[in-house]
């Protein structure tokens, strides 16, 4: 389905709009296939994010952009409109922030920085006014004449950022770029990126493993498991209406209510569990089927509590009634597991007032939940093509 | 502190009698270990510095030192120059030919090993079964030069027919230094982050480039170390030598032959030695500086 909504959006939109085309790329590493016929494209000017886990061929993706690595097999690869599968990746108009940053050690920061320039035989002044230029809107000006080593991971990340940018690409590819840097410094380096993605207008294809950051910084995620891709979308997308279970699951849904679909009204999709019926806006890849199995993806942070005599007054509801679990503290919140006759439910709980031990029900709006198809397995599509 | 007292009381191997060689160890004083290196070092270093005064000394056949001159030094020099210009001397000790033949090896070989080590090194890490490979390219420095002097002797003369002389003493330096220097330049080349090539890729660089701006400063520890090895095994080798000979001398053999067989060239030879030495160390030192001394951008 991925496919037919690239082809969709190839007919749509103008080819001049852009920037990246990767038609049916497919990439084995002996008998290990790491991109199985993947099709990817880019406009101008967006931040673009392959997410997925270890494994899952992002990175492939990516090296294959770059011209780092030569895919077994591609039906057309363009940048800028320009076909560059013949290309190699030292003459391809994009460049790469590697999650080690990859810093040459026996340069200086500037000369780092600089790279780019001088092996394309631009002269030193010039070189070093663009190198200066660069380092200035990553903040480290003052760091031109060190040494590499003298760097924290989160300036050698920055000093990377500054030599992909100074030949200015037409996209920067980053290949986890924050991996390496802790907690508090990778949300700091998130907002950085995405100044800097507003303010030079450029395409960013982001690689990374976590929702998180995916969420915080794309304008459109692409999903992969196994090679291919699971879903495609605005971060809004994946995060309120997984195409499948593994969706639901990768993106942190915390409670995933498996059933049987009983009913099909207008988009809105009632399922069984056990003597339960729970509604909620379907989102699954396919239509969905009366008799097949589905998941209810709730967030724990949708999930209401009902005091003992307190009526829920509100129409579009699932209830569970349920009883007291384990809580967890966590700060800013609880989490509390609540125990219904379907088994542990999560709920976050903002509210110190609430008593969690006198509790006759939980909730949550039909509005607030997805149902969709229970599939764990590589792409959202194989389950409909058997 | 106390608790050591019924500890040796209730184990048991404390009763029995240590055998000869824990006793034996157990009664050396303190710094023992440290007196036996110095006494190595002492052994190594006193002929050397004994040889180097003699050297000095009017009457050195006698191995009395005293009486000192720089006549040995003189001679060294000049009887090759006399000679060289038709003029009798009092020595024909003619070290000039030899020198330059050793110097001139000892460069080639030493190119040789840079641009060898070169190519080989920075592939063998990353060749997927390198150990037979690895054991291949070393096996060499475990051959006895003698042996492998005949055998390259046999080959050379007898099956791939190379003219005897300069040439096949200057292939058989190379495969004697080859090994060394291939190993220094390995240590520093199995720690070489192979992804500062797909980054300089990346970036724009030509082949050329990442070879001449990444790989080979990154690796200047490794060529240093290479070269300064060439040029030492090739400069003091000697058991290859005289089977490659061919009416060839290098300065090591020229020395072997005239200790052997003039009493009265020995002085000449206590000089040239010293001189040869002193030049040596200084450019031991000299290499270590470059290499290393500079080298605070190849560490990270």
């Amino acid at each position: 389905m991925a496919n037919s909504d690239v082809a969709a959006l190839r007919t749509a939109g103008s080819d001049g709009d852009q920037i990246l085309q990767v038609e049916h790329a497919t990439h084995r590493f002996g008998d290990v296939v790491a991109l199985d016929d993947v099709s990817i494209t880019a406009r101008r000017g967006e931040f673009l994010t392959l997410l997925g886990e270890s494994g899952s061929g992002k990175t492939t993706l990516l090296r294959i952009v770059a011209g780092l690595e030569r895919p077994t097999r591609i039906a057309r690869i363009a940048i800028d409109g320009e076909d560059v599968s013949a290309i190699p990746a030292s003459r391809r108009n994009c460049t790469t922030v590697f999650q080690h940053y990859a810093l040459f050690p026996h340069m200086s920061v500037g000369q780092n920085v600089e790279y780019g320039l001088r092996v394309r035989g631009i002269d030193r002044d010039q070189r070093r006014k663009r190198a200066e230029d660069a380092l200035t809107l990553v903040r480290l000006l003052d760091k031109y004449g060190r040494r590499v080593h003298q760097l924290s991971g989160g300036e050698r990340q920055r000093v990377a950022l500054a030599r992909a940018l100074i030949t200015e690409p037409a996209i920067l590819l980053l290949d986890e770029p924050l991996g390496a840097l802790d907690e508090k410094l990778r949300v700091d380096m998130q907002v950085e990126l995405l100044d800097l993605h507003e303010k030079l207008g450029l395409t960013f294809i982001y690689v990374t493993h976590s929702q998180e950051e995916a969420l915080t910084m794309s304008d459109r995620i692409i999903l992969m498991r196994r090679g291919r891709i699971v879903q495609e979308g605005p971060p809004t997308d994946l995060f309120d209406r997984p195409a499948s279970r593994f969706v639901a699951d990768f993106m942190g849904v915390e409670n995933l209510l498996e059933g049987t679909i009983e009913s099909v009204q207008n988009g809105t999709a009632s399922v069984r569990i056990g003597g339960h019926v729970i509604s909620g806006a379907w989102s699954g890849a396919g239509p969905a089927e009366k008799g097949a199995a589905a998941c209810v993806a709730v967030r724990a942070e949708r999930v209401r509590l009902a005091p003992h005599g307190v009526a829920i007054d509100e129409p579009g509801v699932n209830t569970l009634p349920c009883t007291s679990g384990a809580t967890i503290y966590k700060g800013k919140y609880l989490d509390q597991t609540l125990d219904t006759d379907i088994g542990p439910v999560k709920a976050r709980i903002w509210d110190r007032g609430v008593d969690v031990n006198d509790l006759e029900a939980l909730w949550w709006r039909e509005s607030e939940c997805a149902i969709t198809s229970n599939e764990n397995g590589a792409g959202a599509g194989s389950g409909d093509d058997a | 502190m106390t608790m050591t007292v019924p500890a040796s009381e209730t184990i048991t191997y404390a009763q029995v009698r240590p055998p000869f060689w824990r006793r034996f160890m157990d009664g050396l004083p303190r710094g023992t270990g440290l007196f036996f290196g110095y006494g190595v070092l002492f052994i190594l270093y006193l002929p050397i510095v004994w040889l180097m005064i003699l050297s000095i000394s009017g009457e050195p056949l006698t191995g009395i030192p005293g009486d000192w001159t720089l006549t040995w030094y003189e001679d060294v020099i000049y009887a090759d120059i006399a000679q060289r210009d038709g003029e009798a001397y009092g020595s024909n000790f003619r070290v000039g030919d030899p020198l330059l033949l050793s110097i001139g090896l000892a460069f080639a070989t030493s190119a040789a090993c840079v641009i060898g080590a070169l190519i080989v090194g920075p592939v063998l890490p990353r060749v997927k079964r390198r150990g037979p490979l690895l054991i291949g390219f070393l096996m060499p420095l475990m051959v006895p030069g003698i042996v492998a002097g005949v055998g390259l002797f046999m080959w050379y003369r007898l099956v791939i027919n190379v003219k005897m002389g300069v040439w096949s003493l200057a292939l058989a330096h190379f495969v004697w230094a080859f090994p060394f220097a291939l190993l220094a330049m390995l240590v520093v080349a199995s720690r070489f982050d192979t992804r500062l090539m797909e980054a300089a890729e990346d970036l724009g660089a030509s082949r050329w480039q990442r070879f001449w701006q990444i790989e080979v400063p990154i690796l200047k520890p490794g060529i240093f170390a290479a070269g300064f090895f060439g040029f030492l095994l090739s400069f003091n080798e000697l058991p290859f030598s005289i089977f490659m000979r061919a009416g060839q001398d290098t300065l090591p053999l020229y020395l072997w032959i005239q200790s052997g067989a003039h009493n009265t060239t020995v002085p000449l030879i206590y000089a040239m030695s010293t001189l040869v030495t002193i030049v040596s160390i200084g450019l031991t030192f000299l290499a270590i500086k470059l290499a290393f001394g500079g080298g605070k951008d190849g560490k990270q």
